[in-house]
């Protein structure tokens, strides 16, 4: 087997880091999202927390972005596959597994334009950064079944199981989200109504100060 | 709490991309041996059929020739497995059918006879 080594790296050695580039992606995604939306969610008040999952969530975000240009250049380059520039830049060009493949182009496009608008968002505008962040959900979905519909190593019981035991706790996480942030933007809506309410009561006050 | 460090992201991610790629590479590499012996296995020994012509045509102990013999052997018969009330199946060679041989052709003798010699006057 070990005389077959060097064979093996010659021929395959691109499928070989894409594969592994793939993998690693698909970790730190999964890794950047669940911390994300746990951040999010803030189930933990301790003083710190945050500053810490931020941290560990940026750092997840970049290597993954890495991850995911190493994963592109090995498809790229791959012999066997000859992709071509438009197989990996333009989505659903490459014939393998089109579809598949489609949405994976689509999920690194994302990926890499709501990572790095973290580092644009004054210029973005916070509010308007914070709600198209929220879409970075979709490239872990997107990034999921490409993984399943085109990846070599689908089959592989350690992959399947890592994708189903941290997709549930991602989908937990992130309806709680949705209930988060509805119940915050209820509470906003009622606060806001709330002062609109003190505002003319004082207004009705002076008024009434005024005649008297 | 402390604020992580980013080396432990990068190492982390890193060890994995590693690990992975050395699994893989050792994986892919066990199945072409294991197919390139099968292969070269394939190759070097011929297919069963062709062993057992071999084996008949070339015998590894030299067999002595046959001797002819005049009368052509028969061959045994199949036995045949029959029922007998009381004992269980018997085998039992079934009897060759009887063949009546041919007459052998014998050619008559001729009775050698004298000439008769007449006297002529």
């Amino acid at each position: 087997m070990i005389e077959a080594i060097p064979h093996t790296l010659s021929t395959q050695g691109w499928w070989i880091v894409s594969r592994s580039s793939a993998m690693v992606a698909f970790v730190l995604v999964t890794a950047s999202v669940f911390l994300g939306l746990t951040m999010a969610s803030k189930p933990v008040r301790k003083p710190g927390f945050a500053k810490t999952m931020r941290a560990l969530h940026e750092q997840t975000a970049l290597a993954a972005l890495v991850a995911i240009g190493i994963h592109v250049v090995a498809v790229f380059a791959d012999p066997w596959l000859k992709p071509g520039v438009a197989g990996v830049a333009v989505p659903f060009v490459l014939s393998l597994n089109r579809f598949w493949n489609g949405i994976g182009v689509i999920a690194a496009y994302m990926a890499f334009m709501l990572g790095l608008s973290f580092y644009l968002r004054k210029q973005i505008g916070p509010k308007l950064w914070r709600s198209a962040h929220r879409a970075t959900i979709v490239v872990y979905v997107l990034g999921l079944f490409h993984a399943l519909g085109a990846g070599s190593d689908t089959g592989s019981l350690l992959f399947l199981g890592f994708a189903v035991v941290t997709a549930v706790p991602i989908a937990i996480l992130f309806v709680y989200r949705l209930g988060v942030s509805r119940r915050s933007s209820e509470r906003r809506h009622l606060a806001a109504r709330e002062k609109r309410r003190a505002a003319a009561r004082a207004r009705l006050d002076d008024a009434i100060y005024d005649t008297a | 709490m402390t604020t992580p460090r980013p080396r432990a992201v990068v190492i982390g991610s890193l060890s994995l991309f590693a690990v992975l790629f050395v699994v893989l590479t050792f994986e892919l590499s066990a199945n072409a041996s294991t197919k390139a012996k099968a292969q070269a296995n394939a190759k070097a020994r011929p297919a069963p059929a062709e062993t057992k012509t071999e084996a008949a045509t070339e015998p590894e102990e030299p067999v002595s020739e046959p001797v002819e013999s005049e009368e052509p052997v028969s061959e045994p018969e199949e036995a045949v497995l029959e029922y007998v009330p009381g004992v269980g199946y018997v085998e039992r060679v079934p009897e060759p059918e009887y063949v009546e041989p041919e007459p052998e052709y014998v050619e008559p003798e001729v009775e050698e006879v004298p000439p008769v010699v007449t006297s002529s006057s």
